[in-house]
């Protein structure tokens, strides 16, 4: 596998725990590009045939899919397969994490102060966070197992890693890096001095931002603390100034119209219908005249053959991403409208690797992130 | 730096959320998660001894025939032990992860859910 770079908060692994990280990821590597790609000849060769005998139609939804696709042995056995390998990245880390947790708690705690860290154990952690551990990370993002527990960022650092199968990069921010890019392309004057990310988890994605935009004050929040914990002293340790806070992306204390730029990365399928609305309305208020919001997020539905639709929406049913099935219909633009933004400043944009700073081959998918970009 | 009468930590090692069934016989659904761990804990052990061969080469320290009489002193006996009961808990995780899951609270349905 591809390497990350190692930083000082970053669990160190011996080398069975090593070799079992490999074995995932190339496990993965292989369910991708080998048995994955099955699934297309398994839908046209027998599913849609069988279909289409009993109701003399093709399918018309990604639902009608769904509910055929479920029964077949091959898809049935890839997608009980790729299950486990997500259970498996989770348990490769764990004892990494688990030993050294005392270690990376001190240092967290000894971590320097160029950016802040600034908790609320007062903070009701939303339901849709506690419904489920979110992509099976055991313990989820927010539950500490200890004072001042660092194990969920610790465990998401190496986890996302092996998830991406290397695609985040190995300084592990490819979406800031995508979101920068791009933002530097729409906006190649701008100069924002307050920036905020919501729902940064570990703060990958403004981390990023922080190295390239020195002279902006950079805010990164999150309803999670042993996250927020890790990601402060993460940053620290990469030396970039980041103030972390414990706050809802749908009701934060910070003042109206202080932030030339608030945007989130894959946050918003975490979310509710009513959350997401709430994150653009709080988006809106809390953006200077002028202002940037950019929510980047993944593929909707909209234009999707009911094949690919179904297939892409797996993570939904077996990866704990309960509330992606209500992002994919919904309507970003209207969103924007409801929030405050007037009709001729939204606007539907995407980005992928392409914007990255490190063009190296293993980040260069072709994956294309849409953005709902708006300006206040 | 802790201290060493510090409690040793436990994480979770069983997401919260309903799991899926994929095959008609949930005990299919185990014997598959067992199959795959043992393939990567097998892909480790030959990692492991893939080092092993690598570094008895580049140092000279032994013969490879050594192993095939070495005597078991008792406290690697122990640490032996150890590794065993450690690596039978990780392949059998399927079966504990069902036990976890009964205990966590809540439903943890996997379905969309209602504001």
């Amino acid at each position: 596998m591809t390497p990350l770079s190692d930083h000082e908060m970053l669990a160190q692994r011996i080398h069975d725990e090593e070799s079992r990280q490999a074995f995932v990821n190339d496990f993965r590597v292989h369910l991708a590009s080998q048995v994955f790609p099955g699934n297309f000849p398994t839908y046209y060769n027998r599913v849609l045939p069988q279909f289409i005998k009993d109701k003399g139609r093709e399918p018309e939804t990604r639902h009608e899919v769904r509910r055929v696709m479920t029964h077949d042995p091959y898809y049935s056995f890839w997608s009980a397969m790729q299950r486990n390998s997500q259970e498996m990245i989770w348990d490769s880390v764990i004892d990494s994490v688990e030993r050294q947790l005392p270690e990376l708690i001190e240092k967290s705690r000894e971590a320097g102060d160029k950016g802040s860290l600034t908790l609320d154990p007062d903070l009701e952690i939303p339901k849709y966070h506690v419904a489920a551990d979110i992509h099976l990370q055991p313990g989820a993002y927010h539950s500490d197992q200890i004072e001042d527990d660092v194990a969920a960022g610790a465990m998401y650092d190496w986890g996302t890693y092996i998830y991406s199968m290397g695609g985040l990069g190995t300084g592990n921010n490819a979406l800031g890096q995508i979101t920068h890019g791009f933002f530097q392309n729409e906006f190649p004057d701008a100069k924002p001095k307050r920036i905020l990310d919501m729902g940064c988890t570990i703060g990958g994605s403004i981390t990023y931002w922080a190295q390239k935009m020195p002279d902006a004050e950079c805010h990164g929040l999150d309803v999670g603390a042993p996250v927020l914990r890790y990601g402060h002293a993460r940053a620290e340790a990469l030396g970039a100034p980041v103030h972390f806070s414990q706050q809802n992306a749908e009701k934060t204390n910070f003042e109206d119209e202080s932030f030339d730029v608030v945007m989130s990365h894959i946050l918003l399928h975490e979310t509710s219908r009513t959350a997401i609305q709430n994150v653009f309305d709080e988006s809106y208020r809390l953006l200077k005249p002028g202002g940037v919001m950019m929510h980047m997020d993944l593929p909707q539905a909209h234009g999707q053959p009911p094949l690919e639709g179904f297939l892409f929406e797996w993570e939904i049913y077996n990866n704990n991403e309960h509330f992606f099935a209500q992002l994919r219909d919904m309507d970003m633009p209207e969103l924007c409208r409801k929030a405050g933004f007037k009709d001729e400043n939204i606007h539907p944009k995407s980005a992928g690797s392409f914007w990255m700073e490190d063009q190296t081959p293993y980040a260069d998918d072709g994956f294309e992130f849409p953005i709902t970009m708006a300006i206040k | 730096m802790p201290n060493d009468d510090q409690k040793k930590i436990k994480l979770p090692r069983t997401a919260k959320g309903k799991k899926p069934q994929y095959f008609a016989d949930p005990t299919v659904d185990k014997l598959l998660s067992m199959v795959l761990t043992l393939m990567g804990e097998l892909s480790v052990t030959r990692d492991r001894l893939d080092t092993v061969e690598r570094l008895i080469e580049n140092n000279g320290l032994f013969k490879v025939d050594d192993i095939e009489h070495y005597e078991i002193p008792d406290d690697v006996n122990a640490v032996r032990t150890e590794r065993r009961s450690a690596y039978i808990a990780r392949v059998l995780k399927t079966v504990q992860d069902e036990l976890d899951s009964l205990q966590q609270k809540g439903d943890g349905k996997n379905t969309e859910l209602e504001d």
